[in-house]
C-alpha cells in the first residue's frame, strides 16, 4: 500500500507510523474526496458569478451553456485563464516581496541583508537599460529596483527582461499581441476579461492567458530568481544531503518551509549565533540543525548548502520523526494540515508572512528592518520546544543521500569554461541528444516522485541532460541521480560530457521561481545559435504537478517555445476545442504545444521524440522518432 | 434486502450521483475518456429540484417487488436478479410501456453503444449489479459525499433512524427540540423566501 503513495524509503517508514497512530495524511484525504467533482475536473463548471454556479453536463443529457450563454469553450477557457493567473500572481508577489526588500537594502534600511553579487546587480542594471558608468552599487541598485517596480505598473509597453529572449522570440510574441507588459497588469486583465460578459472568445482569453504566464516567466519569477542571487549570492555547484535522514536526533531540529529565501535567509545566519548554539547545548542537545523543505529549502540548498528533508508530500511526514522542534514556515505549498500533525508532537508551526497565517500555528511576524533579530527569536522558540521532545518517539528513518545542487545559469556556464559552446558542440555532435526541464511539484495522484526519478532515468540513459527545479529536483537528489557519480546512470554520451565536467546529468537550477533560470539557458542557448528557442532540442515536462503556479509554468514554458508534457491532466478535458488548441493549434501560434501523459515511461518516449524531431529539423544527426517506443521489459511488465 | 435508501433533506444538488453514474455506465469507466465517447454514457439517476432553493431529489429505480416494468414489459426484457431490476438491451423495443407504469418516472429512453445494433432503448439503473459484487458500493452513493444516498441493509438503516428518532422523544421529554436540525435550516428558509418573492411556491 505505502508503495503506492511513495516511491521513497523514508516517507514509507513515516507513512507505516501514520497508519499505526491514526494520523491522516493528504494519502486519506485524497481518498475521501473519491470520486472527486466531475465537472470541476473536466473545467466545465464555473463558479465565476451569481447568476450561477453553472455546470455544463459533458454527456449532452443536461445543460450545456451557463446562465449566461457561456458554452463548454468558454468556461474551460476562463478557468484556466483564472488558474494562469493565479499562478502567475504567487509567483509575482513572492517576486515583489523580495524586490521590496531589495530597495530598502540598498538604501540601508534593512538588518541582516546585503548585496552580495555585485557583478550580478550590474549586468542586470544593463539589461534593464540602465547607465552605469561605475557609480556607487548602491546608486545602481535603487535605479534597478524602481525600474523594476515599474515592472510591475502599467506604464511599460514590456517588461524589462524580454530584451534577453531571441529577437524572433520577441517578434513573434509582438505580432500575437503577447508580449506581457506589466506584471501585475496582465494578471488583473485576466480576472477582468474572465468576468462575466468580457472575453468570450476562448481563443482570445488563452492568448491572454500566454500573455499572463509570460509576465510570470520573463516578469515576476525572473525578478524573484534574480535578485535573490544578488542579494543571497548567484549558486555554485555545493554539495549536501537530501531526505528524512537529514534530521539529526541528538540536535534540535529546524524546517524551513515554503519558498521565500527572504527570511529563511537571515535564519541560516542566526542560527550561528554563539549564544543560541550555547543555549541548545543547555538544553542538552548537540547544536542546531536547520533543513529545508520544498521551494525555501531548494532557495537555502544551492546557496548554503542547506541539508534538504524532501519535497511536497513530505511536509507531514517530517513532523512525524518526532524530531522536528519548529517547522518556520513563509507562504506557498504549505498545507494547512502541518499545524493538524503538530498537534500529535511537540513540533511548533512558526509562521512568519502576515499574508499567510495558519490556525494553530505560532505567529511571529517576518520585518525586513528587525531581520536577524527575528531569526534569532524564532531559533530561540524552536530551542525551547527541544524541552518537550519525548525522546522514545523519534523515529528518523535510514541515511542521507548525497546531492549536488546550485547549477545557476552562470555555474553551467562556468563549469563549460564561461561559454555554451563546448555544451552546443555536444548536442551537435549527437554526444548529447537535448536538455529537458523536468520540474514542478508533487502530487498524490501519483506515487511520490515516481513520475520524476522514472521520467529523468529515461531521459539521462539517453543522453538527454536533465535541468530540475522544485520538487523534481528532491526527488532526484534523493534517488541518487545529483551526485556527479551518476554520470555511471547516464548514456554513455551523457556519461562522457559529465564526468569530463565533473558534473552529474541532472543539474539543480533551483526553486519553482528559478525555473526562469530556464529561460534564461534557453535564451542563452538560441542566441548562441542564431536561432528561436523553439528550434532547439528541449523539453519541459511536470511528471506530478498539482498547483495553480505550475499552470503558469507550463504555459509560459510553452508560450517560449518549449514543448511540455505534463503527467496530471488539467481541467481543460470538458472543451475538445481547448484541448486541440493546447495539444495541436498552438504548435501554429508559439511553435510548441502541451502533451498530456501520466505514464512516465510513455512520457519519455514523447520527450525523446520530439527532440530527434527537432535534430532532424536543424539538420542534425537524428534518430528516426518513429524507432523510438517504449523499452519492451517496461512494456510487458506495465 | 440491500438498497440506495435516499434521505432528500441532505441533498444539496451537486449532481456528482449523475456524473458518477454516467462514467459507471461508460464503456472506459474513466471520466477523462468517458466524455469522449459516441455515444455519449447517460445516467441513470436524476436529481430533480423540488419547489425552492435547497430541496432537490435524487431520483433512480428502486428495484420495486414486484416490479410494475416487469410486469408491462410485452417482450420479457425486464427481469429480476435477485435484488435488482434489470433490463436486457437485446430484447428492448423502445415502446416505454415500462417508463409509463413506473411510479417514480426513472426509465429514460437512450442510444446505448452495447445495443446491438446501437439504438435507443430503456435506459435505467442496475443496481450497480458488477461494483456490488465485488464488494463495493454503487458508483452514485460512493460520489455522495453529503450522505444523501446510503447504501445497505434497509431495515439497519430505518433503524438508524429509529435510534435517532428515540434520542429526540427522550430530548422532548426532557423539554428540548423534538425534532433534528437541520444544518440547512437558514439555506432553505432563505430560498423559500425568494419563491415567495418571485412567487414561486
Amino acid at each position: 500500500m505505502n508503495e503506492r503513495q511513495s516511491i521513497n524509503q523514508d516517507a514509507q517508514t513515516m507513512l507505516r507510523r501514520a497508519h499505526m497512530e491514526g494520523i491522516d495524511t493528504v494519502w486519506e484525504r485524497l481518498a475521501a474526496q473519491q470520486p472527486q467533482c466531475g465537472y470541476c475536473l473536466m473545467g466545465v463548471s464555473c463558479r465565476n458569478c451569481s447568476m450561477g454556479p453553472c455546470r455544463v453536463d459533458p454527456f449532452g443529457e443536461g445543460p450545456q451553456k451557463g446562465v449566461c450563454g457561456a458554452d463548454a469553450d468558454t468556461i474551460v477557457a476562463r478557468n484556466l485563464g483564472r488558474t494562469i493567473a493565479a499562478g502567475a500572481a504567487a509567483h509575482s508577489d513572492h517576486g515583489r516581496d523580495i524586490l521590496e526588500v531589495f530597495l530598502e537594502t540598498a538604501k540601508g534600511e534593512t538588518s541582516g541583508y546585503e548585496i552580495k553579487d555585485e557583478a550580478k546587480l550590474r549586468a542586470l542594471a544593463a539589461t534593464f537599460g540602465l547607465e552605469d558608468g561605475n557609480r556607487p552599487i548602491a546608486e545602481v541598485a535603487t535605479d534597478l529596483a524602481e525600474a523594476m517596480l515599474e515592472d510591475y505598473g502599467s506604464r511599460k509597453d514590456q517588461v524589462g527582461f524580454v530584451e534577453i529572449a531571441p529577437e524572433v522570440r520577441r517578434t513573434l510574441w509582438d505580432n500575437l499581441g503577447i508580449t506581457p507588459r506589466g506584471i501585475d497588469r496582465e494578471t488583473v486583465e485576466m480576472m477582468h476579461r474572465t468576468h462575466m460578459g468580457v472575453d468570450n472568445d476562448y481563443v482570445n482569453i488563452l492568448l491572454h492567458g500566454l500573455r499572463t504566464s509570460l509576465s510570470d516567466g520573463w516578469g515576476g519569477s525572473m525578478i524573484a530568481t534574480e535578485l535573490s542571487d544578488v542579494m543571497f549570492g548567484t549558486p555554485q555547484p555545493i554539495m549536501s544531503t537530501v531526505n528524512l535522514g537529514t534530521l539529526k536526533a541528538d540536535s534540535v531540529n529546524i524546517a524551513l518551509h515554503g519558498h521565500n529565501p527572504l527570511l529563511s535567509d537571515v535564519i541560516v545566519q542566526a542560527a550561528k549565533d554563539p549564544e543560541l548554539i550555547a543555549l541548545a547545548e543547555a538544553m542538552g542537545a548537540a547544536g542546531i540543525n536547520l533543513v529545508g523543505l520544498c521551494c525555501t529549502g531548494n532557495e537555502l540548498l544551492m546557496r548554503k548548502g542547506v541539508p534538504m528533508a524532501g519535497n511536497h508530500l513530505i511536509q507531514e511526514l517530517v513532523i512525524m520523526t518526532g524530531a522536528l522542534e519548529a517547522m518556520v514556515v513563509d507562504y506557498q505549498c504549505i498545507m494547512p494540515s502541518v499545524t493538524d500533525v503538530a498537534k500529535c508532537f511537540h513540533t511548533r508551526v512558526i509562521s512568519t508572512a502576515d499574508k499567510a497565517k495558519f490556525p494553530g500555528a505560532t505567529h511571529i511576524s517576518f520585518d525586513p528592518h528587525r531581520g536577524l533579530e527575528i531569526g534569532k527569536q524564532i531559533i530561540r522558540t524552536a530551542i525551547e520546544a527541544y524541552a518537550e521532545r519525548v525522546p522514545e518517539r523519534v523515529l528518523i528513518p535510514g541515511e542521507p543521500v548525497p546531492m549536488m545542487a546550485g547549477f545557476s545559469v552562470e555555474a553551467i556556464l562556468g563549469a563549460l569554461g564561461g561559454t555554451p559552446e563546448p555544451l552546443v558542440e555536444a548536442i551537435k555532435a549527437g554526444q548529447i541528444r537535448g536538455a529537458v526541464g523536468v520540474v514542478g511539484c508533487n502530487n498524490p495522484k501519483i506515487p511520490q516522485d515516481k513520475g520524476h526519478v522514472t521520467l529523468t532515468q529515461r531521459l539521462i540513459e539517453n543522453d538527454i541532460l536533465v535541468v530540475v527545479t522544485g520538487c523534481a529536483a528532491v526527488a532526484n537528489g534523493k534517488a541518487g541521480h545529483m551526485v556527479p557519480e551518476a554520470a555511471d546512470l547516464a548514456g554513455t554520451g551523457l556519461g562522457a560530457v559529465c564526468r569530463a565536467l565533473g558534473i552529474p546529468p541532472v543539474l539543480h537550477m533551483g526553486s519553482c521561481v528559478d525555473n526562469s533560470r530556464i529561460l534564461v539557458l534557453a535564451a542563452a542557448l538560441a542566441n548562441y545559435l542564431g536561432v528561436d528557442i523553439s528550434d532547439l532540442p528541449l523539453a519541459g515536462a511536470a511528471p506530478e504537478w498539482y498547483s495553480e503556479k505550475a499552470v503558469s509554468i507550463g504555459t509560459y514554458v510553452v508560450a517560449s517555445g518549449i514543448y511540455t508534457v505534463l503527467g496530471v491532466q488539467p481541467p481543460i478535458f470538458g472543451s475538445e476545442h481547448v484541448v486541440n488548441l493546447l495539444a495541436e493549434g498552438l504548435e501554429g501560434v508559439v511553435g510548441a504545444t502541451f502533451g498530456i501523459e501520466p505514464d512516465p515511461e510513455k512520457a519519455a518516449v514523447m520527450i525523446r521524440r520530439h527532440i530527434e524531431k527537432k535534430r532532424r529539423a536543424l539538420g542534425l544527426p537524428f534518430i528516426d522518432p518513429e524507432t523510438i517506443d517504449v523499452p519492451a521489459a517496461v512494456g510487458a511488465g506495465a | 434486502m440491500k438498497t440506495v435508501f435516499v434521505d432528500p433533506l441532505q441533498c444539496i444538488g451537486c449532481r456528482q450521483c449523475m456524473f458518477a453514474c454516467a462514467v459507471e455506465h461508460s464503456r472506459s469507466k474513466e471520466p477523462f475518456l468517458a466524455i469522449f465517447e459516441d455515444p455519449p454514457p447517460k445516467p441513470r439517476i436524476h436529481v430533480e429540484i423540488g419547489p425552492y432553493q435547497g430541496i432537490s431529489f435524487p431520483n433512480k429505480c428502486r428495484h420495486c417487488s414486484p416490479a410494475p416494468c416487469q410486469q408491462v414489459c410485452p417482450t420479457g426484457a425486464i427481469s429480476r436478479d435477485g435484488e435488482i431490476v434489470l433490463i436486457d438491451i437485446d430484447k428492448c423495443i423502445a415502446c416505454a410501456m415500462c417508463a409509463m407504469v413506473c411510479p417514480f418516472d426513472t426509465i429514460t429512453f437512450h442510444t446505448q453503444a452495447n445495443a446491438a445494433p446501437p439504438r435507443v432503448v430503456a435506459t435505467k439503473c442496475d443496481g450497480c449489479i458488477d461494483r456490488v459484487r465485488h464488494g463495493m458500493e454503487p458508483a452514485c452513493v460512493e460520489a455522495c459525499k453529503v450522505g444523501a444516498l446510503v447504501y445497505g441493509e434497509l431495515n439497519d438503516i430505518i433503524k438508524e433512524g429509529r435510534s435517532r428518532q428515540a434520542i429526540l422523544a427522550a430530548n422532548a421529554s426532557a423539554g428540548e427540540a423534538a425534532r433534528e436540525k437541520d444544518p440547512l435550516e437558514d439555506w432553505r428558509a432563505w430560498g423559500k423566501e425568494v419563491a415567495q418573492v418571485v412567487g414561486g411556491v
